[in-house]
């Protein structure tokens, strides 16, 4: 990974330290200034070529290697995210446009998302179809040259601030249910689309309703080929699978701790300690499945099943170093303003540490997988 | 190996051991197949005078004793997978501890000492796997003080006490008198520490890779309700949760591999936290496999049930799981462990953005500072 690894990691943390506040903790917090530093932050990263470094240099990227990819994802994660939804857009709508998209459509969505100018949302899970994706019923029916979609979509993240949707709905009937899926790039501008924010543990402005009455799409909208947005689908899945460096926040955080807390830390049960050096253990093992994954992608050999143990042990970790975090800071009292900010950061953490085990799939999705490759028969 | 692990430099991003040493570990395990594979464990059991006899000729054989693990690279990659060719079979041998004998062949190998202390008492005795393999070792203690201790004779028989037999440090003379190892430990010791903690490691991976392989297998060909085992979702999910369990393993276990062969100065910390998580993935490992395996796992005529039995000197000492995490715990201090985000404050966290500085350059790619 070499030099140039280290040299990105220095720029990217010299880069937020410049740009981002230091009590910042994601940008779907109650104070809408937030939000702007993430849009500022990516408009930033962008300027300087560093927003989608793995694109194809066609489409504006430099093709950074997989192991600069994740120290981007290392960097950004420790330091909540500052990218705030941008990330879903580089990480996976582009390239998924880049492989699917039409010219028109490649020309109209991949310019805004490299300068770092829009908001994706995820639009697949609904009420009744959650694990079982392919259950659902959203339905985007035929009406003259284009459809009539209806329907609604949950646990939408970032909708109410989202420009765009990668809507996923049923077009027709197959044989099997995996078939009769088409994905759509639809505005959320659209009258058609109401919002409805979730109130939740994991912050204000992040899961939401969405409704579709009627909206109007036509074949220009359709990504891919029609009824076969499943495979599509599967693609996406993959991206994200790797996609959260979810051990770096862990890692730094449990490296503040000892500094958070002075010299209340040798004040604190030494137990607690012991706990504590088992998590960074644990995120060592973490970070290094990781890189197991990275260099199974580096040679060209992964399969879907092998960041399945990086996501078992990864989700795990969050929740676990959550729990012995907690217990840090409540044994010990900051009263200054970096030991609020660390006390902010642990409860942050827990808070979304809860939802690590069900977003972007629950973690038994994980389990099934890795039995189904460990148990097949040899 | 050491691209990945740390090298800086390299864009060969190859996680695996080298090819010499993963060949050389499959010959290994070819070669003990060959000469009775879980035969063996149970041969030395049932007549334990004659194990070193058995299974010395046959690490001859294989070229086991021009290995120096000192040496680092090839050598000390193919130490480790020797190592975890004999925990394959359970080998009735204390081959971490011969692999690591003194150059001038004073003793018969190297254990590690729990205690710290320089003096006797500071510590439970030494004790490992070493009954009938040899009568003086060297002993180390994590801070790299080094000694001499006797094996004492066998108190229990193979079946219930796995060949552990306790060490009597020898007394020592010091500059300051009479102890049993030297006053301060040098960083040659503390490098040895190292190895001794990593190479059994690699014994109890080789166990985990066994014992999961085999209840692989148990699950795939036992029937109930009409069904292989293996389409419980609660028996796939119990398979799945140890298997992370053995592949976190093995990822720590090259990385502490690294460290000790890049001479690193944390090695003994990369050590602890592979012991660790060796220990408790062998927790959970050993009671799912013994679990899945039904009534069938406890029988002398299932191999789980040598694997379990003689994977328990190894998970005993030098250190309990217990105090592996307290030696850990003490010595990284405020410091935590090696990483990208380790240093003042996280590196790169709200004290750094507060202004404390750059500490950025510190512990780069997982690579100890
Ligand atoms: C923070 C967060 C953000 C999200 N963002 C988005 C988004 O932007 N867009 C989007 O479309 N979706 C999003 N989701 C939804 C997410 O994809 C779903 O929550 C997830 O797929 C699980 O579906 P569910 O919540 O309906 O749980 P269910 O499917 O109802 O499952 C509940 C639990 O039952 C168990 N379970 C289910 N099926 C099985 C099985 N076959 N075997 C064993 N156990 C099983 C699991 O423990 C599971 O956690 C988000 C979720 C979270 C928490």
């Amino acid at each position: 990974m070499g030099e140039g690894v280290a040299t990105l990691r220095r720029e990217l943390r010299q880069l937020v330290r410049e740009h981002v506040p230091p009590d910042f903790l994601g940008a779907f917090t109650a104070d809408p200034a937030d939000l702007e530093v993430a849009q500022a932050f990516c408009r930033t990263l962008a300027e300087r070529g560093l927003l989608c470094m793995a694109w194809p240099r066609e489409f504006g990227g430099r093709e950074s290697s997989p192991w600069e990819q994740m120290a981007v994802r290392e960097e950004m994660w420790a330091l909540h995210e500052p990218r705030g939804a941008q990330y879903m857009g580089v990480n996976w709508v582009g390239p998924t446009i880049m492989r699917h998209g039409t010219a028109e459509q490649q020309a109209r969505h991949l310019p805004p998302i490299s300068r770092g100018e829009v908001i994706w949302c995820q639009g697949f899970s609904e009420p009744e179809a959650g694990s079982d994706l392919a259950s659902l019923r959203t339905t985007a029916r035929r009406d003259g040259g284009g459809w009539r979609v209806t329907g609604q979509k949950v646990w939408t993240s970032y909708a109410t601030m989202a420009q765009w949707c990668f809507l996923l709905a049923r077009t027709s009937k197959g044989a099997r249910r995996q078939q009769g899926l088409t994905v759509f790039l639809v505005p959320m501008s659209d009258p058609a689309i109401e919002v409805r924010p979730i109130a939740s543990m994991i912050g204000p402005h992040h899961l939401n309703e969405v409704f579709f009455d009627e909206l109007r799409v036509t074949e220009a909208d359709v990504l891919g080929t029609v009824d076969e947005g499943w495979s599509l689908v599967q693609e996406v899945l993959a991206f994200e699978r790797v996609g959260i460096a979810r051990y770096a926040r862990v890692e730094r955080l449990l490296h503040e701790a000892p500094t958070a807390l002075g010299d209340q830390w040798e004040k604190l049960p030494e137990e607690l300690r012991g706990r504590w050096a088992r998590m960074l253990v644990h995120a060592r093992r973490a970070r290094l499945l990781a890189y197991r994954v990275v260099a199974l992608q580096a040679s060209g050999r992964i399969r879907p099943d092998d960041s399945a143990a990086y996501r078992i042990a990864v989700t795990r970790l969050d929740q676990e170093s959550a729990e012995v975090l907690m217990d840090i800071v409540a044994e010990a009292s900051l009263p200054d303003e970096a030991g609020r900010r660390f006390r902010r950061a642990v409860a942050d953490h827990r808070r979304y540490s809860v939802s690590a085990t069900v977003a972007s799939g629950s973690v038994e999705m994980q389990r099934i997988l890795m039995a189904r490759a460990l148990l097949a028969a040899s | 190996m050491t691209a990945v692990l740390g090298a800086a430099t390299s864009t060969d991003m190859n996680t695996e051991l080298s090819d010499e040493a993963a060949e050389y570990g499959r010959t290994a395990l070819r070669a003990f197949e060959a000469a009775g594979g879980d035969e063996l464990v149970q041969a030395a059991e049932r007549e334990p005078e004659k194990r070193a006899g058995l299974i010395e000729p046959l690490l001859d054989e294989i070229g086991a004793w021009e290995l120096d693990p000192r040496a680092g690279g090839d050598e000390l990659e193919a130490a480790a997978a020797l190592c975890r060719a004999a925990g394959w079979w359970a080998l009735p041998y204390p081959l971490a501890e011969r692999l690591c004998r003194p150059a001038d062949g004073s003793t018969a190998g190297l254990v590690l000492a729990a205690g710290t202390g320089a003096g006797v008492g500071t510590g439970p005795a030494p004790a490992a796997a070493v009954a009938g393999a040899g009568q003086r070792w060297s002993t180390v203690t994590l801070d790299g003080r080094r000694g001499v201790a006797t094996a004492r004779p066998l108190a229990e028989g193979p079946r219930y006490g796995a060949f552990v037999a306790e060490l009597d440090p020898e007394p020592v003379a010091t500059s300051t008198g009479t102890g049993t190892g030297t006053e301060d430990g040098t960083a040659d010791g503390r490098a040895d520490a190292a190895l001794a903690l990593v190479l059994p490691c690699w014994t109890l991976l080789g166990m985990l890779d066994r014992a999961l392989d085999l209840t692989r297998a148990h699950v795939l060909a036992r029937q109930q309700f009409g069904q292989p085992l293996a389409r419980f979702q609660g028996v796939q999910f119990q398979l799945t949760d140890a298997e992370v369990e053995r592949v976190g393993v093995e990822e720590l276990a090259k990385f502490a591999l690294w460290s000790v062969q890049a001479g690193h100065g944390d090695a003994v910390e990369d050590a602890l936290a592979l012991r660790h998580a060796a220990l408790e993935a062998a927790d959970l490992v050993f009671r799912v496999t013994h679990q899945l395996h039904g009534a069938m796992g406890f029988c002398d005529e299932t191999t789980l049930s040598w694997i379990s039995r003689y994977s328990q000197p190894v998970r005993r000492h030098p250190l309990s799981l217990s105090a592996t995490r307290d030696h850990l715990t003490r010595r990284i201090g405020r410091a935590g462990l090696s990483g990208p985000f380790a240093g003042p404050a996280g590196a790169a966290g709200a004290a750094a953005r507060a202004g404390a500085g750059s500490a950025a350059g510190s512990g780069e790619e997982g690579q100890p500072r």
